[in-house]
């Protein structure tokens, strides 16, 4: 089966690192461990891994990224007392899993 | 009579840098680029990167515009009374809130004029209290009626509304709405449904707030005239601790927020007066994030998606905005 996306991991230096036009040629997702995903086979999507410089990573490559970051902050949550996680419903909730797409 | 295709041999006008204000349709070769250029216009909103915040934050207040915006308060965690304000590029560090508190309400035409106002303690109490900032420093003005947390709010800082929210009064979601004329807040109109963790834009005689939970997340939506709240047609996606931008009861942008018990939401829904509208997404999905601005040039920032609280900023520029573009021949 082709791949829908491709991914990288890249830093956001802030201004510039994703412009307007960019934005507008190609969809992006942001992930924790600096992980983004843009469509696979695009002309626009290589054209920004290239400026950003970014580290083109396999989907079980960036998937053990991202794990590993969720995984840090359910630790977290985890660790909090009960009294914090009390009022999850509506706010504070654990964090969730994500699973990234081929 | 010489004309410009005789003297430079071409129909399209060279130049070393893009022009300041071309006209829509306009085309140029930028000689430096090496690339053929036009002025277009946006047929879609999105979202770029902004620059960056200090320290990663959220639920903290926001005010202003794309170009100068302050962030108040939040929770890094713990919660702060730190401020950051930003110019368009950069976020700086200036005079901090005299109360420390997130979830808190924000209300503001600029990086030097806003109002912050109810909230969270560290401790988790309510807040009623309102702070006025004038470019220089905060000062103590007079409360909220209704200490509350994870209000919708919007306006200028001599007109704000305070919305719903959440107290430790029975029912704990609440429908309170709360009008500043820039003296007082004076209570007004229930919103027809209690919730918290809602967002809101306009001003507070013609707003919209929009989303929050209650015993689930909601898409409901409601629109304020100055007197009245009237019920409108739901958000496309229903979440909570979500952010908005706008201006009025008919021009507002909803963004981010959680969907469910878990996960953040990258959706962002323009509001036209009438029908909520999916638009371009935050590069971002993230929740309790902090949106001000309009629904045609908006600002977001902070949040979480996951834990830790974080930096990010992204600025929208919604359909019908002027932007130059580069033509491709491939």
């Amino acid at each position: 089966m082709a791949k829908t996306y491709q991914y990288c991991v890249a830093e956001n230096w802030g201004k510039g690192f994703i412009d307007h036009v960019e934005s507008s040629r190609i969809t992006f997702a942001g992930y924790p461990g600096n992980v983004w995903q843009v469509p696979a086979y695009n002309k626009h999507g290589n054209l920004w891994i290239a400026k950003v410089a970014g580290t083109v990573k396999t989907k079980t490559e960036a998937q053990a990224i991202v794990d590993a970051e969720v995984q840090a902050a359910q630790a977290v949550w985890d660790a909090l007392p009960d009294a914090e996680k009390a009022p999850a419903v509506g706010s504070n909730t654990r964090p969730a899993d994500i699973t990234l797409e081929e | 009579m010489a004309t410009y295709l005789g003297t430079h041999g071409s129909r399209i006008q060279n130049y070393t840098t893009d022009p300041d204000n071309p006209n829509t349709g306009e085309v140029w070769y930028n000689a430096t680029a090496n690339t053929i250029r036009v002025e277009a216009v946006t047929t879609a909103g999105s979202w770029a990167a902004g620059g960056a915040l200090n320290t990663g934050i959220e639920k903290s207040g926001g005010a202003g515009t794309q170009t100068s915006a302050l962030s108040f308060g939040g929770k890094l965690p713990p919660t702060t009374n730190g401020v950051e304000s930003y110019n368009g590029t950069n976020w700086t560090e200036i005079a901090n809130l005299n109360l420390a508190r997130n979830a808190l309400g924000g209300a503001g035409a600029s990086n030097t004029s806003a109002l912050a106002f109810g909230g969270e303690s560290p401790s988790g109490g309510n807040k009623n209290e309102t702070e006025l900032w004038n470019g220089t420093n905060w000062t103590e003005v007079n409360n909220l009626n209704e200490a509350r947390n994870s209000l919708a709010s919007c306006g200028i800082q001599t007109a704000a509304l305070a919305a719903g929210g959440n107290s430790t009064d029975s029912p704990s979601n609440r429908a309170t709405t709360e009008s500043w004329n820039g003296t007082n807040w004076t209570t007004v109109n229930n919103m027809n449904s209690g919730r918290y963790n809602l967002a809101g834009a306009g001003t507070n005689t013609s707003a919209v707030v929009f989303g929050g939970y209650d015993t689930a997340q909601r898409a409901y939506s409601e629109s304020w005239n100055g007197t009245n709240w009237t019920e409108t047609n739901d958000l496309n996606e229903a979440r909570y601790a979500l952010a908005g931008s706008g201006t009025s009861n008919t021009s507002a942008l909803a963004f981010g927020g959680q969907p469910g018990l878990a996960g953040s939401s990258a959706k962002t829904e323009l509001w036209n007066g009438s029908n909520w509208t999916e638009d371009g997404d935050l590069n971002n999905a993230r929740v309790s994030l902090t949106g001000t601005g309009t629904a045609t040039l908006g600002l977001v920032f902070g949040g979480e998606g996951p834990p830790p609280a974080q930096t990010l900023t992204e600025e929208w520029t919604g359909a019908g905005a002027a932007q130059t573009r580069t033509i491709s021949t491939d």
